[in-house]
């Protein structure tokens, strides 16, 4: 199995079209990334998670892995609202509870880079070990465009 | 249904995470000398539950942080470098180098 993100989005007033998964079928068609799991939960004001019904269309046991994997499944409030399984002390560490704002609505994607397998494996094979790993923030990703325009502006004109 | 969260390690693309000879990452770095950021915008955070207690919330470094996020005073800052030599992140010569800087 390839690398598995988890992508938590938050939604104002879910809407859901089936607009997203059909772009996750066309990912996964191309042998880009794979939809492992979709979970849709609702945070109350006083902070518990509720886990929401899969949308119209989709399978009804949509979101069980996720829910599993993430969580623990509870029918009544037991007066707990977050349980800690590793020490953040020890390893950098996060919960669902840290990514959804109380009072809103999210769904959480366990997405699989297919892509990524092969790469992570010649990476290894070559005694790389990763450093850091992060996505460039929407102002740097404008100036890589920049310098990309620029040096191609050169090329064209050279 | 009610989901108790529980918390997972974090790891990168590669499923290793980047050691920082058990300090803090930078990231929690800058959110532990700017707890004050807490109270300025909407932090989709913690919300009073366990497993938040305790831990900052992360704010992402760099030049999307807007100026009102850093300590107002070289106060503030000389009261988070103390929180940081109390909690061991960094040694006390580090404490020193740092402190001078602030206060040359």
């Amino acid at each position: 199995m390839g690398p598995v993100q988890v992508l938590v989005v938050g939604f104002d007033r879910p809407a859901f079209s089936g607009e997203v998964l059909a772009e996750f079928t066309r990912l996964q068609k191309a042998g880009i990334v794979r939809l492992v799991d979709l979970l849709l939960v609702s945070r109350a004001e006083d902070g518990t998670l509720q886990t929401m019904a899969a949308p119209p269309g989709v399978a009804a046991d949509l979101g069980g892995l996720a829910a599993e994997l993430l969580g623990r499944l509870e029918s009544e409030a037991g007066g707990e609202t977050a349980a800690a399984y590793a020490d953040p002390a020890d390893v950098p560490a996060w919960s669902l509870a840290d990514a959804v704002p109380a009072g809103s609505t999210a769904a959480v994607a366990l997405i699989e880079h297919m892509w990524a397998g092969p790469l992570n494996a010649a990476i290894q094979r070559a005694g790389g070990s990763p450093r850091e790993e992060t996505w460039l923030a929407p102002d740097d990703l404008e100036a890589l465009e920049a310098l990309i325009a620029q040096r191609e502006g050169r090329t064209a004109s050279g | 249904m009610l989901l108790v969260p529980r918390q997972l390690r974090r790891a990168g693309m590669t499923g290793n995470v980047p050691y920082y000879g058990g300090r803090f990452t930078p990231a929690q770095a800058y959110a532990a000398s700017h707890r004050s950021a807490r109270s300025h915008g909407p932090v989709p955070s913690v919300g009073g539950t366990a497993s938040g207690a305790g831990r900052a919330a992360v704010p992402t470094p760099g030049r999307s942080v807007p100026p009102a996020a850093f300590p107002s005073s070289t106060t503030d800052t000389l009261l988070a470098l103390q929180h940081l030599l109390d909690a061991g992140v960094v040694t006390p010569e580090e404490y020193r180098g740092l402190r001078a800087r602030v206060t040359p």
